[in-house]
């Protein structure tokens, strides 16, 4: 297992340098300075920009000017924020707590949903119960997670008033208190159900479908035959055996809660990467917008290590590859 | 006469059903496919009728331009579904937007499963430092956070070409990674069969292989595959036009209209000018997601209805 993942992380190396370099050209087709931010792009003073450029080592050829990047980044030097006149490293760092707050308790929801719907439906499958959590199911898998968030702002928001519609925490309640941390809770809640609607259909009818196989399996009818109780065959025999290939799914959750976080963040107006990732957009703050990117490939990279290093875990075939 | 006439049939062997025709008649009897269809042949059929249609469905049939005496109009016998903000008939809209919608999502389909194809047949088939590259380069594609560099890339060059085509190629380029693992998967299985070697010894050329005797064998996974990215590639549409990254504003698509609920007053007060294209983009999705497990059910042998 040390080896396999020694080989993987050494694998991840090439890849890493390959994304640095395509964020790097893509900062580049950009316009203005969008890797250091130093250049005010308000003064258009052309020796100014001139003196600039030279300061900061723009006439340098590309593979030098990459290098200095490069190993600037790898220290924590992400260049400055355009908005907000600080370097970009703070500002994301200020969001990344509530972004990891968002996809941890949506991770939690989904796995809590998944299981109990999954349990059920797999112990008592083609009933009314399997056939309604399939259709809810289905629907889950086909809307797409915008338009969750649409209809779940208007109903639970608006119309229902059980959750906030937007922001991370009430603004009046002192921080550090009990009710501080409540708020955080209460305003991440439909977000993160939300986010991680999409991955928990996927995880309930595969555990349903699991649980279906499993249960026809000769050690399922030697331990009825041994007289064990139906409910925990169910809840230890079978589970057991269910869960190990649902923990593969988690690396690639991992990847795909970054795609969700943009679009979910935005339309709660929840203060974390994904939110600061387009607003940089928007506000062509581009060394944010770089730096982002970049941190989001790794992460996104990440995740897929995650995965593959869990797959080795669970299936030992795929180490010897 | 008449016992030459039972003779010539008796001669004539009954045909069996070749297996496209054992696929077109398991899919026409699932029934949930067969709505879906008929929905989707629907919606398409209107969307791109929508210039024609639209004098006949609300008086004012020009969804380009704004008219300031009508906005905001709720549901009535006049407008159908009501009017939006900047005075523009709800239904119109609907049908135009789900022209750009539709085709989009077609297009980017066509260009994933086009290089998807390519790459993954070649890979498969050639095998050895061919498959060894192209696989590395895919892995590499794959690894990207997808929506990340489509809003980054549309943002460099949005303003370049026009919007559509900007995004048709950029959701394309980046998304083919998984067609081209599954097409190889599945060459590469295919290609251990006898008539791969009988084809090549008699000196067929590797293309003509791949063309007539690969591709016709994996072509059931390839079109499952495209209906459901057909699907995926309308959700990654109208999400990008939702938050503002995808075709431009003065185009009307479904995602576009949906950006009005950005808007707290327009979520809250006035749900006709949003939950219409929510509702059919939904449904849309839904549609195509059974018709692609109707022809995944059909096309497969072993399925038993």
């Amino acid at each position: 297992m040390l080896k396999y993942t020694i080989r993987r992380l050494l694998g991840m190396i090439p890849m890493l340098i390959l994304i640095s370099i395509v964020v790097f050209s893509l900062a580049k087709l950009m316009p203005g300075d969008s890797l250091s931010g130093e250049i005010d792009p308000n003064n258009t003073d052309p020796q100014y920009i001139a003196e600039m450029r030279e300061k900061l080592g723009y006439n340098e050829p590309l593979p030098v000017q990459y290098f200095n990047w490069i190993t600037g980044f790898v220290q924590g030097d992400f260049g400055k924020s355009t908005k907000y006149k600080r370097p970009a490293f703070d500002v994301i760092m200020e969001k990344v707590p509530n972004t990891l707050f968002l996809g941890v308790m949506s991770l939690i929801i989904t796995y809590i949903l998944a299981f109990m719907m999954g349990m059920y439906s797999g112990r008592k499958p083609y009933t009314l119960g399997d056939n309604a959590i399939a259709g809810i199911n289905y629907i889950m898998l086909a809307i797409p997670s915008f338009v969750a968030a649409v209809f779940a702002i208007y109903f639970f928001a608006f119309n229902l008033n059980w959750f906030p519609f937007g922001g991370s925490v009430d603004i009046l309640v002192e921080t550090g208190s009990a009710e501080y941390y409540l708020s955080r809770l209460h305003h991440v809640l439909l977000p993160a159900l939300v986010l991680g609607a999409m991955s928990t259909a996927s995880y309930t009818q595969f555990l349903r479908n699991d649980i279906i196989e499993n249960s026809r399996k000769d050690f399922v009818r030697t331990a009825r035959a041994k007289g064990t109780p139906m409910k925990k065959i169910y809840n230890i025999h079978i589970l057991r055996n269910s869960i190990i290939p649902l923990v593969t799914f988690l690396g690639f959750d991992f990847a795909a809660l970054i795609g969700g976080a943009i679009i979910t963040e935005t339309i709660f107006t929840y203060p974390g990467i994904g939110m600061l990732f387009l607003d940089s957009v928007t506000t062509r703050d581009y060394p944010t917008l770089m730096a982002l990117t970049m941190l989001l490939s790794f992460l996104t990279l990440a995740g897929n290590l995650i995965a593959d290093l869990l797959y080795g875990v669970v299936d030992p075939r795929i180490r010897l590859e | 006469m008449a016992s030459s006439n039972t003779l010539t049939q008796q001669q004539k062997p009954e045909r069996s059903l070749s297996p496209w025709q054992i696929a077109r008649k398991k899919f026409l009897h699932n029934k949930l496919a067969m709505i879906s269809t008929v929905f989707i042949f629907i919606v398409t059929a209107l969307s791109f009728a929508a210039p024609f249609l639209a004098p006949f469905l609300s008086p004012i049939p020009d969804v380009s331009r704004v008219n300031i005496g009508s906005m905001n109009i709720p549901p009535n016998g006049e407008h159908i579904l009501g009017t939006d903000k900047s005075g523009r008939d709800v239904l119109t809209r609907l049908f135009y937007g789900g022209r750009i919608s539709l085709l989009v999502g077609f297009s980017a389909t066509l260009m994933v499963i086009t290089l998807g194809t390519l790459v993954g047949s070649i890979a498969g088939f050639f095998g050895g430092l061919v498959d060894n590259i192209l696989m590395r380069f895919t892995d590499f594609v794959l690894n990207f956070p997808f929506l990340v560099f489509v809003i980054v890339l549309n943002t460099i060059l949005r303003d370049t070409i026009d919007g559509v085509s900007v995004l048709i190629l950029v959701i394309g380029v980046l998304s083919w990674g998984g067609v081209a693992r599954l097409v190889r998967s599945k060459v590469l299985a295919e290609k251990e069969n006898e008539y791969v070697l009988a084809a090549l010894s008699i000196g067929c050329s590797p293309f003509k292989v791949i063309r007539k005797h690969l591709l016709p064998n994996v072509m059931s996974t390839i079109i499952v595959q495209a209906t459901l990215i057909f699907a995926s590639m309308i959700v990654v549409e109208s999400a990008l036009s939702y938050l503002g990254f995808g075709v431009p504003q003065s185009v009307p698509s479904w995602g576009n209209m949906l950006s009005s609920a950005n808007e707290p007053d327009v979520l809250q007060g006035k749900p006709w000018i949003w939950m219409p294209p929510a509702l059919i983009l939904t449904l849309t999705i839904l549609s195509i997601n059974f018709i692609g497990e109707g022809l995944k059910d059909a096309l497969n042998p072993k399925s038993l209805r």
